[in-house]
């Protein structure tokens, strides 16, 4: 690439003409980062409504000893719940045991991903600015508490492209119940171009991706019809161009379209996993109703990430009051059918990906918004907390069996190495040969990042 | 006095800076350039183009001139409209109403406006439409520039008397608002406080973004990096907005009515917050007196009330409820206590002119908390619904009719959403609750829309259901029903505290005297109640009904720089005021007793009002030549300072601030006239590659800029061309999409909103109103917009993003909408030809004729026209 592309990508996005051709979808989608990248794509896990840390990844044996006690951490410090009245300590429901050579303590709730702990680095002290979903989801998403910013998979999009051009770059999988908290903001691309916003793929429907195909009722467009109208409107826009020279909007417009038919003809393959082994499709999971929905997205998102998406994003829960990670009532009722349907096809796809050689400059991240405290509400369940949560990575560029950060006695706070979300998006942009300080756009008045003004990259979680 | 020196060293400081920055200088208006041109804006134009060694481009032709200045100035095509004289033109569509629908949407995309809050729930905002009328109108009837933003800071204070300058404050409460955040969770929990600061945050960036063209929201951490705006200053200007909060506001459309109802508010207001004035005006005489009078009605009003004959009572849940009757004619109910449960009641009435029935909910010490609900610990009850029907004695039941309910008033319900008409809604998702005078007496008048009764006596069958949370169920109660007196009788039961203080054996002085006070209140409140119902705009305002975290502010809240911008480190406490680095304006505010609220908005409206204020004028300016030429004299409206971009003719920005000001008076219309006149404007868009290599982004305005149309102008046009667009002004917002429920689009239980573009009929009446109406979900943009850069009210917007992608392809090429309206058009326009003259305003070539008529004879006149509604001919105009 011959311009420097730091200049490039720190340019206004609101600029005539002059700025047209990166616009389109695939623009720039030469994989040239600043420099020599471990990972080429990403997948993000995403697991909406806040996992509950101590009752998955984050072993807490005070909390058994404590049980059933009122919360004091001592010090006088002040004990807060968003949504409700602090109730007492409650200890895990679950047992926990040691697993691999790493010795990571697991909840017997995750029996697949247990068998993986080597392969996986944690963040044991993440922390969230807040203690709601909304602006905590942001945060996750797009780095910011407020509503409008670019999503990371946007920022990715606009940085990298995708690996194909047949492929959009960003492709988000929500829950086939329903989209996450924030809707499809949580996939926006904010202030940059509308092609950089998540494309949403609702893998259980019909028609899976809006506007992908005319409605069935317009009998009237045909294959035909379609083929050779675009062949006519290629030619009145050449015309239209040839007479109004020096606009290169114009050809990307003509261009826009020539890669819209490429599209639409790569899509069915894409998603059709009739072309997966039966056994592909059981390990997954698609073979059981508790796990169908989580593991047919896993398994299309590989599907996708080989096909050239460069970062696909899959839901586990949506927006609503259950069927998510958001366990207030309680913890062991609500807690395992959400794992359950989660951690095979979690496995599934760590495993897929290994054997296909993927894993190698493919970056896999479980997230969360925010984790759950370690006194109770309604009895058994658990409030919203950002003092302390956990994130995992694995695959391109991680050091396989880390875990860095540690929370307090009882998984209230961070007390070691606390991270939060710019450090977790600094870290993932850097992975893929992207500097997060330098990778903005100027928008009202300010040259915005991913990473606001913050992030340092995770050096203890990379090999 | 150290202070009053700190501010002249901050003046001094400000003004060294202010000097440097183009923005920052006084207004001082140019000499024109000397020049044949009659149009100082071509004056202007040429000189720079002449400097430079450039020339202007030839002025376009009549068909293409005509197409640019109907989509600038209304937002339609032309049509099939193509001789017309230019001037009568552009005079036409100043004039049109379509001119104030399409600048109104401009002036949204600044306001950041939507239909919901946006954030993790989006809920609906059903009354935000009456400030977009309102925008509409002020472009419509010229609002002069100064009205235009003293209405839409502080209409309310500055115009009381004017309803629609309530309806203006639409503005400050248009962009998004955490209603999880502000409203539903702890109130001292850190994430409230930072929700309030964002909040005030949003203010102060929108309106000093969209009437200063600056970035002060940028000192919000540290003082601004580029631009003379201290943090303190920052600060201050939240201190402005310190008072209010984004909520419904009643206004009347009647100006007579709209003041009688501000008078009653402002008393009543006075008496509520115990104004010195009013408790001194009420002295121990006249409290004895309303105390007496009270005692008097109260014992004729008992007498209006006769009890219920129950002839049979059960429960939904059978024999696990049991009713007990009590010997003051009460039933206390016991057994299980299930989840939910409906009370059924049959009773005898002989009376024939039944005019209300009346609910007592009593204190029990046999309850949890006293009762008068069956909830433990509390004694609550969630009551979701009265329910009645009747028949005469002497007939069948199957011939019992419903009983309709207009009013249902209690003695005390909780807040605006859990009180006594939630009862009679016919909606079983909402309640009345007691919540949290527990272990009291609580009662519920539901006055009958028809006197009842029959000859040969009436039965009533009653059904009382309580289906809220859990076990929220009536644990004893009483019924009764009045007749006769209807005015005695339709008097709402005594609030709590009142009649305590009533009942009370020897009152204090002090007690007699806060007894008037509240019947003051309370008369107050029904001369309100009886004004016919106000209409809503959702605004900003210091006076609602509390509701869980979010309460109003009663005094303005003290205000604090945040070091580093961090909620809890409190620097110095700020008074409110305005920036220091205007020229030739004082930095401080002038207001009278800045504890009342709305003088500091008051205060600050008059400032970015000013005449002298340099920036107001710049930023107007520029801000209409950017949607006249696709780009403004400076490429960032909403940001003057050091990091926005320097204007291209600053002389020229500069004499029409001046000209705007002083000459057209702050006519937006005259304006937008001087600017559509001038050869600048009416050039071809020309390529010059020698222009180009010296100024590539056409910043000298060697031609005119080809621009695409907008997401709403292509609509339109589809619509106009279908023959199809309602044109129909203002109202409610029309929902272009399906969706499953009418007011907040959220089933119950918490879901997620059900929203589907893509399958909404596109022929439904409510597709066919221009774009502007329609309903904008911030979190569910309708994609067909979004492909077409139109924003979703999540951030403001200036400059909308011109984004070409196969996402709009697929768009323009897919959706049902537009395929609709392909098919609408084709049948209304006779050939090719047609086609091409309505759509593109021009005949076809030979070539394109033979091409487009075989294409059409093979597929079909609906997807020839398709293919024009996406062709870049008509994407963008010229």
């Amino acid at each position: 690439m011959s311009i420097d592309r730091r200049n490039f990508l720190s340019q206004t996005a609101t600029g005539i003409g002059g700025i047209a051709a990166m616009n389109l979808l695939n623009a720039g989608a030469t994989g040239a980062p600043s420099f020599r990248p471990k990972a080429k794509r990403v997948i993000q896990l995403f697991m909406n409504g806040g996992a509950s840390q101590m009752d998955l990844f984050d072993y807490k044996p005070r909390l058994a000893e404590l049980d059933g006690k009122k919360f004091d951490p001592g010090e006088g410090q002040h004990v807060e719940a968003s949504a409700s009245v602090p109730g007492n300590v409650m200890k895990s429901p679950f047992s926990f045991a040691q697993h691999g050579q790493c010795g990571r303590w697991m909840s017997d709730q995750l029996p697949h991903l247990s068998k993986h702990v080597d392969e996986m680095a944690f963040l044991m002290a993440m922390t969230s600015k807040s203690n709601v979903h909304g602006p905590a989801a942001y945060l996750q998403t797009s780095g910011f508490f407020l509503p409008g910013f670019p999503s990371a998979g946007s920022w990715i999009s606009y940085a990298l492209g995708s690996l194909s051009e047949n492929v959009p770059a960003f492709v988000a999988l929500p829950d086939d119940r329903g989209l996450p908290y924030n809707g499809r903001s949580a996939f926006t691309s904010g202030f940059l171009p509308a092609n950089h916003e998540g494309t949403v793929v609702h893998a259980d429907k019909p028609r899976p991706i809006t506007h992908l195909e005319p409605p069935e009722t317009a009998k009237h467009i045909t294959r035909e019809s379609r083929a050779e109208g675009l062949s006519l409107l290629n030619d009145f826009n050449a015309t239209h161009a040839a007479q109004r020279p020096g606009d290169s909007r114009l050809n990307a417009r003509i261009e826009s379209y020539q890669l819209a038919a490429r599209l639409q003809l790569a899509a069915p393959e894409l998603l059709d996993l009739s072309r997966e082994s039966a056994v592909t499709k059981n390990k997954y999971g698609l073979d059981h109703p508790d796990t169908e929905n989580f593991g047919r997205r896993c398994l299309l998102a590989r599907r996708m990430i080989e096909r050239g998406v460069r970062f696909v994003q899959v839901w586990s829960g949506y927006g609503g009051a259950r069927n998510n990670w958001d366990n207030h009532a309680s913890i062991p009722k609500e807690l395992p059918p959400i794992t359950r349907g989660m951690d095979q096809p979690t496995a599934a796809l760590l495993t897929d990906l290994k054997q296909r050689g993927l894993l190698e400059d493919t970056l896999l991240v479980w997230t969360t918004e925010f984790g759950r405290m370690p006194f109770s509400q309604n009895n058994v369940g658990r409030d919203h907390n950002g003092g302390t949560f956990v994130n995992w990575f694995a695959g391109a560029g991680i050091r396989k069996g880390a875990a860095f950060g540690q929370s307090d006695e009882w998984s209230w706070k961070a007390v070691k190495d606390a991270t939060n979300t710019y450090d977790f998006h600094a870290t993932i942009l850097h992975l893929l040969g992207l500097d997060h300080e330098q990778l903005s756009v100027r928008h009202g008045g300010i040259d915005r990042r991913l990473t606001d003004v913050h992030g340092h990259i995770l050096h203890d979680i990379l090999s | 006095m150290s202070r009053f020196v700190g501010i002249l060293i901050l003046c001094l400081v400000a003004s060294v800076s202010a000097s440097e920055h183009w923005s920052l200088r006084p207004l001082q208006r140019p000499p024109v350039p000397e020049s044949d041109a009659t149009n100082p804006i071509d004056a202007f134009v040429r000189a720079k183009l002449k400097s430079e060694g450039l020339k202007p481009s030839p002025p376009a032709d009549h068909s293409t001139l005509i197409r640019r200045l109907c989509y600038n100035l209304i937002g339609l095509s032309p049509g099939e409209l193509t001789r017309h004289n230019y001037s009568d033109l552009v005079e036409h569509l100043l004039a049109s109403p379509r001119y104030g629908e399409h600048w109104a949407r401009h002036w949204l995309d600044v306001a950041n406006y939507a239909d919901t809050h946006g954030n993790d729930h989006d809920f609906a905002r059903p009354n935000a439409w009456p400030y977009r009328d309102w925008v509409v109108q002020a472009f419509n009837n010229d609002k002069p520039y100064t009205r235009f933003i003293q209405e839409q800071v502080a209409g309310d204070v500055l115009f009381p008397d004017d309803p629609q300058a309530v309806v203006a404050l639409g503005f400050l409460a248009a962009g998004p608002w955490d209603e999880t955040l502000m409203v539903g969770i702890n109130k001292d929990s850190v994430d409230h406080r930072i929700a309030q600061n964002l909040d005030r945050d949003e203010y102060v960036a929108t309106v000093m973004g969209a009437f200063q063209g600056l970035t002060v929201q940028c000192a919000r951490c540290h003082d601004h990096k580029f631009d003379p705006v201290t943090q303190k200053e920052y600060y201050q200007l939240q201190a402005v907005f310190s008072g209010i909060d984004r909520i419904d506001r009643t206004y009347d459309q009647d100006p007579t009515l709209h003041r009688k109802r501000r008078s009653l508010e402002a008393r009543l207001k006075a008496v509520k917050n115990r104004d010195p004035k009013v408790v001194a005006s009420m002295n121990l005489e006249s409290s004895r007196r309303v105390a007496d009078r009270l005692k008097k009605q109260q014992i004729e009003r008992a007498k209006l009330w006769h009890p219920l004959k129950i002839i049979s009572i059960t429960s939904a849940k059978g024999a696990k409820t049991k009713f007990g009757r009590q010997a003051d004619g009460s039933w206390l109910v016991t057994g299980e206590v299930p989840h939910q449960d409906t009370y059924i009641l049959t009773a005898q009435v002989a009376a024939q002119d039944v005019q209300a029935l009346r609910f007592e909910g009593l204190p029990d010490k046999s309850m949890p908390g006293g009762g008068p609900g069956r909830y433990h610990p509390s004694g609550n009850f969630h009551f979701t619904e009265f329910q009645a029907a009747a028949h005469p004695s002497t007939g069948p039941t199957s011939g019992a009719e419903p009983i309709k309910f207009v009013r249902a008033t209690v003695s005390h319900g909780d807040g605006p959403n859990q009180s006594g008409p939630h009862a009679i809604d016919g909606n079983t998702g909402t309640h009345w609750s007691v919540h949290p005078h527990y272990g009291k007496q609580h009662n519920a008048v539901f006055e009958l829309e028809q006197p009842l009764g029959h000859a040969g006596g009436t039965t009533l069958i009653i059904r009382m259901m309580f289906n809220g949370h859990e076990r929220h169920l009536a644990g004893r109660f009483r019924l009764s029903y009045c007749t006769g007196n209807l005015p005695v009788a339709q008097r709402p039961p005594l609030p709590f505290a009142l009649s305590e203080l009533l009942n009370k054996p020897g009152q204090t002085a002090a007690e007699l005297r806060e007894l008037a006070l509240l019947q003051m209140e309370r008369e107050l409140q029904s001369q309100l109640d009886a004004l016919p119902d106000p209409q809503l705009v959702y605004a900003v305002h210091n006076d609602f009904e509390k509701d869980r975290a979010f309460s109003p502010a009663n005094k303005p809240r003290p205000i604090h720089v945040l070091i580093r911008g961090e909620i809890d480190k409190h620097g110095e406490l700020v008074e409110p005021g305005t920036l220091s680095c205007v020229p030739e304006l004082a930095g401080e505010l002038e207001i009278d007793n800045p504890e009342i609220e709305g003088n500091r908005r008051a205060a600050l409206a008059r400032w970015l009002s000013h005449r002298n204020n340099a920036l107001t004028w710049r930023t107007i300016v520029n801000r209409v030549w950017h949607y006249h030429f696709g780009q403004g004299l400076s490429p960032t409206p909403n940001d003057l300072g050091k990091m926005g971009g320097t204007p291209s003719h600053p002389d020229l920005l500069d004499w029409l601030a001046v000209w705007f000001r002083d000459e057209a008076k702050g006519s937006l219309k005259q304006l937008h006239r001087l600017i559509v006149t001038s050869d600048t404007y009416r050039q071809i868009v020309a390529h010059s590659p020698i222009a180009a290599d010296k100024d590539p982004d056409n910043r000298l305005l060697w031609r005119m800029n080809r621009v695409r149309l907008t997401g709403e102008q292509m609509r339109d046009s589809l619509l106009q061309f279908a023959g199809r667009l309602d044109l129909t002004m203002g109202g409610p917002t029309v929902y272009q999409f399906r969706h499953k429920e009418e007011r907040t689009f959220q089933p119950s239980g918490g879901q997620p909103a059900f929203i589907d573009y893509t399958n909404f009929d596109p022929d439904d009446p409510a597709n066919h109103r221009r774009s502007l109406y329609r309903f904008i979900f911030r979190t569910l943009p309708d994609p067909l917009m979004k492909a077409m850069d139109v924003p979703e009210g999540e951030q403001c917007m200036p400059v909308r993003t011109v984004s070409t992608t196969s996402v709009q392809a697929f768009a323009l090429l897919n959706n049902p909408f537009v395929i609709r309206m392909s098919e609408h058009i084709a049948e209304r326009v006779d050939g090719i030809s047609a086609a091409f003259r309505l759509i593109l305003q021009r005949e076809p070539t030979s070539s394109e004729l033979a091409k487009f008529k075989e294409y059409a004879t093979k597929h079909g006149l609906a997807n020839a026209v398709h293919l024009l509604l996406n062709s870049n001919e008509f994407i963008y105009v010229d």
